[in-house]
């Protein structure tokens, strides 16, 4: 493997890895806030990436599908959190999680009734890949890839920079206490959740114009998301991007060594790694893991 | 008629094997075992690669599934035995996952995507092929006794207790000298030899076995059935298995009622349903239709 | 034959962040004593107890129990090797019985072995009788016998506070931390308890180290108190003694928790 094959995997990598980066980010916001992993994340991303499909399909515009999928993202999860996780929020974890393997099973299968099972393409425009000497990239993962920090960006913006974002910090940090000090916590779970949707819409889209769009997309995505932000640390934004990174790129470098089938399984071992070694994730302070 | 009924009373006994091993593992013991496929397939694959490959007669490749799948929990116990929960669930949802990953890409061994065909029937060589799913059927029957009376014998003995007990308080275990992980490693592997049985049954009863048969999906029918059924108690893991399969057949029925419903249509509608059922019941009756005695 | 052994800490600290929890605390109790600890709420007394059983690691120190010394060891190890422990929240086994419950304490129960269970059942059986018989002694005398066979689920506060320190008596320790046992029980059974306390340390040799803020049963029954306040010891020495100490009222007084 030459210079130049290492750094066009090391280029896939880091745009898969930001697209990723966007699921673990909302599962890691959603485990601070609600206290849960919430098993059908992948599912509000498939969801997302079929209405930009549909968005892309009525108007043809590129924005209009990323507006789309982002809506589309964002009402799976609030209907998810209305409907399902709301009534049961203060029950045990393992509650949370069936309900959200339930929630992540009927979105599936409602795509799956309305779309069919054949993997739809965006109609996208043809490309030629950019070239500097043996590196290629297309201009359309960097479009993508720009659209990604953009949206990583916006919510870390909400997250340190306004009032919502520092009641959503401090209800993760200590929700007894954030509830003593007054946070209302119903408006800051609705935020949260929006946003957690509209950041799954996104990553939907942008995966689905990267490659296609099919029901079960989402759940194929879950475990590495899960893996990026048990890495980083669950309940921690910034442990969940920089994992997520970290595992794009280390997942496509091990590509020729490991084949594609196994690339998966590179995300779970390092997961389990860090869970003996450093089981609060990369970037948390120690807490109860054990 | 009479081969339906005899298809899903063998489905049902394999349901109720993969019942009984996860609400010894839940139910009885409070480990959220996302895994179960894993430990299903590794017993499906197991047998039948020993019996066509290796020439084993059924009688060792069985008790050689059992064990396989028993000595693959025992490295998940090391890891994942001392965290919490829902790392546990994300651990064991991974096992299974990497076991079919597995199970596609080591294709000189388990054929792949292809599959293996043929997998021999059992009693195969005395009789006509009804005899052979009757006997499969009596076996299967047989062994879901000797499990039940096993499982009857550990819950009720101080094993049982300190099992429960740790699904109650695992603290409070620890502080009274006791060490949670040995009988949750246990336990895990004990509900995997159950499991890895049932892999065996299914796999010589299909005598066609592909990876896409050992998806999560599967784990997830079962823990409904388990729920449905009621947690922690072992008739709950009968009555929880038959009410899955009236649900799995109640679709196949619809199908047939309602004109133009395809194969994968029928897939995303019944998985639909296992959703809408685990979310209705986890919040309505998380205690199963009768009733449970443990943690739910 | 030496002299009654010891728990020694020396300098045990834990902080979470700036918050400092548990600062320099060092004492010796005799592991056949009965010592007491009092101290106003927050003070660190329950997060003493985890650290001594093992279930939070400390920031720094030492303990000492017995010949033992506890660095890494685990709250099972340090459970087997004689040190029991209560809970200032009761930790019942709530979908076991009250029995049940009891009948978990003892270590090393053949019938927890798969191999005994299943190889030797006479001899479970008769560890069983043994144990359960025990277990019926206690409920006699705890006064839960009318709640026997029911679930501890379902037990007032006061009754599983009791099963608490039946429990942890079961297992037979050498050394008892009691977390505030008086809690929500009869007052008619708080005489009983501490006189039963008084048996098993006289009889058995059994010590304890108790959390209280009943003030007056406490002090009838120990020898010498301890006055932890913002996670430090302020005072030690017998009952009548420490109380009158300046600083020891102030913490009371002025802590208006």
């Amino acid at each position: 493997m030459n210079y130049a094959d290492f750094i066009n995997l090391a280029i896939n990598g880091l745009v898969e890895g930001l697209v990723m980066a966007l699921p673990a980010l909302a599962l890691t916001l959603i485990y601070g806030l609600a206290r849960f992993p919430n098993a059908a994340t992948g599912d509000f991303v498939a969801v997302g990436g079929f209405g930009g499909f549909a968005a892309h399909q009525l108007t043809g515009s590129l924005i209009i599908a990323g507006l789309g999928g982002a809506a589309a993202g964002a009402a799976a999860a609030l209907l998810a959190y209305w409907l399902a996780f709301r009534p049961v929020i203060r029950r045990s974890v393992i509650t949370l999680m069936l309900t959200s393997i339930g929630v992540g099973f009927v979105y599936r299968s409602a795509l799956g009734l309305a779309f069919g099972h054949e993997p739809k393409a965006f109609d996208m425009p043809l490309q030629r890949a950019m070239r500097f000497g043996d590196v290629s990239i297309l201009p359309a993962d960097i479009s993508l890839a720009a659209l990604t920090i953009a949206v990583l960006v916006a919510v870390f913006a909400i997250l340190f920079w306004t009032p919502l974002g520092r009641s959503l910090r401090a209800i993760a940090d200590d929700p007894d206490l954030a509830r003593v000090s007054g946070i209302r916590k119903e408006r800051s779970m609705l935020a949260m959740w929006t946003m957690a949707g509209v950041v799954c819409g996104i990553a939907g889209t942008v995966s689905g114009m990267r490659t296609v769009v099919y029901p079960d997309s989402g759940w194929n995505l879950l475990l590495p998301a899960f893996a990026a932000a048990v890495i980083g640390g669950l309940g921690n934004p910034v442990g969940a991007v920089i994992g997520a990174i970290l595992l794009g790129v280390l997942q496509e470098l091990a590509t020729p060594f490991t084949g594609f089938v196994y690339k998966i399984a590179i995300g779970y071992v390092v997961m389990v790694i860090v869970l003996l070694v450093r089981p609060q994730g990369l970037f948390n302070r120690v807490q109860q893991v054990r | 008629m009479d081969t339906y009924l005899l298809t899903i009373a063998v489905i049902v006994g394999i349901y109720v094997l993969l019942s009984l091993s996860l609400d010894l593992q839940y139910g009885f013991t409070g480990l959220i075992n996302f895994g179960l496929a894993g430990f299903f397939a590794v017993g499906a694959y197991t047998s039948a690669l020993l019996t066509m490959r290796a020439g084993l007669s059924p009688l060792l490749s069985f008790p050689a599934a059992a064990i396989l799948a028993a000595l693959l929990a025992w490295p998940i116990g090391r890891v994942a035995l001392r965290l919490r929960d829902d790392y546990l669930a994300i651990v064991t949802l991974g096992f299974s996952e990497i076991v079919r990953l597995v199970l596609v890409q080591e294709q000189w061994l388990t054929e792949g995507v292809r599959g293996i065909a043929g997998v021999p029937r059992l009693g195969a060589g005395w009789g006509n092929p009804r005899f052979s799913e009757f006997f499969l059927l009596g076996m299967l029957v047989l062994c879901i006794v000797l499990v039940i009376l096993f499982l009857r014998r550990l819950t009720a003995s101080p094993y049982g207790r300190t099992i429960q007990a740790i699904r109650d308080d695992e603290t409070a275990v620890r502080v009274l000298g006791k060490e949670p992980a040995v009988f949750k490693t246990q336990i895990l592997m004990l509900g995997g030899a159950i499991a890895g049985l049932a892999g065996a049954f299914y796999a010589h009863y299909m005598t066609y076995i592909v990876p896409d048969l050992f998806v999560p999906l599967v784990t997830f029918y079962i823990w409904m059935a388990i729920i449905m059924g009621g947690v922690a108690r072992l008739s709950g893991a009968i009555v929880g298995a038959v009410i899955l399969v009236f649900f799995t057949e109640g679709v196949r029925f619809l199908r047939g009622v309602i004109p133009g419903v395809s194969d994968a249509h029928m897939g995303s509608l019944q998985l639909g349903i296992v959703g809408l059922v685990l979310i209705l019941f986890m919040r309505w009756r998380p205690q199963g239709v009768f009733g449970s005695r443990g943690a739910t | 034959m030496s002299g009654a052994t010891q728990m020694s800490t020396r300098d045990i600290s834990l902080s979470y962040g700036d918050f400092k929890v548990l600062q320099g605390v060092s004492f010796d109790v005799s592991l056949n004593g009965l010592h007491g600890m009092i101290g106003p709420n927050g003070a660190g007394k329950s997060t003493l107890f985890s650290v001594l059983s093992g279930l939070m690691k400390p920031d720094g120190g030492e303990i000492h129990f017995g010949d033992n010394s506890f660095g890494h060891t685990s709250p099972a190890r340090r459970a087997q090797l004689g040190l029991g422990r209560t809970f200032q929240i009761p930790r019942e086994f709530k979908h076991l019985t009250v029995r049940q419950n009891l009948m978990v304490g003892p270590r090393k129960q053949p019938g927890e072995s798969l191999v005994e269970l299943f190889l030797m059942p006479a001899k479970v059986r008769r560890f069983e009788e043994e144990v359960m018989a025990r277990a019926d002694q206690l409920i006699d005398f705890l006064k839960l016998r009318a709640v026997a066979d029911k679930p501890a689920g379902g037990l007032s506060g006061g009754q599983k506070k009791l099963l608490e320190l039946g429990r942890a008596l079961m297992s037979e320790p050498s050394f008892i931390l009691l977390d505030e046992p008086y809690a929500g029980v009869n007052p008619v059974l708080i005489e009983e308890i501490s006189e039963r306390i008084r048996e098993i340390n006289k009889e058995r040799g059994i010590g304890f180290l108790i959390i209280e803020h009943n003030l007056m049963a406490l002090n009838r029954l120990v020898t010498d108190l301890y006055v932890l306040d913002t996670g430090k010891l302020i005072a030690h020495g017998e009952p009548g003694a420490v109380l009158e100490h300046p600083q020891v009222r102030a913490a009371y007084m002025g802590a208006a928790a």
